[in-house]
């Protein structure tokens, strides 16, 4: 996986970055999901304890 | 029902005791979000999910014309984030979203209260949460990010009111402004996700109802803010 797209230079010799790679989109949307999740965990359990206190 | 079966009571005993909050209390709700701001805020998320969805649905498969679309729509971003900018520094209390030492000293205190450590309660925030407005610092870098970046990516398009001219930059620098389009752009997707939950999430529902009816309740306000930190409005 990379993080930039690449394409050809005008001259034909050289790499050059265009942009982000959409490859990490996918990712970017997990790691939201993934605080989601956890927050969601995190509040569930501590309303559970504040329910027994 | 605890009430006296004294046929003799008046009706000012037989009322409930009245505490101080509604004493203190002329109208039973306060002003958090003025009109302008709810019609700017429901107009920045129609912008930013038509912008996502122009941007991101055809990386994903679904192909049709969206160049149009993203760019008419980016103008229309910028324009609000123009306004919005303008009226925080003139007309509102721009230091409402700032954090403070306060804010600082409860995120250490709820820390250490969420690990048990003891110490003292953390106070409750004025007009926002310390997460509030860290998560508008975070949301304003990106947005400011993309739109900067999208006006200057204007240049390479044709349309109805300019030529494009891509010989501004070097392609090196185009490199530049694409990625921090497209990573400012990707980052935001996660946070309209993590704004989406707090939304729908049932404690914070009477937040996510001052953005519709612009008024919060005597109660919430009491319960959820510190009156000296943010002296709100009355509204009946």
């Amino acid at each position: 996986m990379e993080l930039f797209r690449y394409a050809t230079s005008i001259y034909g010799d050289s790499r050059v970055v265009i942009g982000a790679s959409w490859d990490l989109l996918p990712w970017f949307v997990a790691a939201g999901a993934a605080f989601i999740i956890v927050h969601a965990v995190v509040k569930a359990i501590a309303g559970r304890r504040g329910h027994a206190g | 029902m605890p009430v006296s079966g004294s046929a003799s009571m008046s009706a000012s005993e037989t009322r409930a005791p009245v505490t101080p909050i509604e004493a203190a209390a002329p109208a039973h709700r306060v002003l958090r979000h003025p009109l302008v701001d709810r019609v700017y805020h429901w107009l920045m998320a129609a912008s930013v999910l038509t912008l996502m969805g122009s941007a991101f649905l055809p990386i994903v498969g679904w192909k049709f014309d969206w160049v149009n679309l993203h760019w008419m729509t980016g103008i229309v971003l910028a324009l609000l984030v123009l306004i919005h900018m303008v009226r925080a520094l003139i007309w509102q209390d721009w230091r409402a979203m700032v954090l403070d030492g306060a804010d600082i000293r409860n995120g250490v205190r709820s820390i250490r209260a969420a690990l048990g450590s003891g110490g003292p309660p953390p106070g409750k925030p004025g007009k926002y949460k310390i997460l509030q407005k860290l998560y508008h610092l975070a949301a304003a870098i990106l947005v400011l990010s993309i739109v900067a970046s999208g006006l200057l990516m204007l240049l390479k398009i044709d349309t109805p009111l300019w030529r494009r001219n891509p010989y501004w930059f070097d392609a090196d620098t185009w490199g530049v402004i694409y990625s921090v389009h497209g990573f400012a752009s990707m980052a935001l997707v996660m946070l309209v996700m993590i704004h989406i939950y707090f939304a729908l999430r049932p404690d914070e529902w009477w937040l996510t109802r001052s953005m519709f009816r612009g008024t919060i309740s005597r109660t919430e306000y009491a319960e959820h803010c510190d009156a000296s930190r943010w002296q709100a409005e009355d509204r009946a």
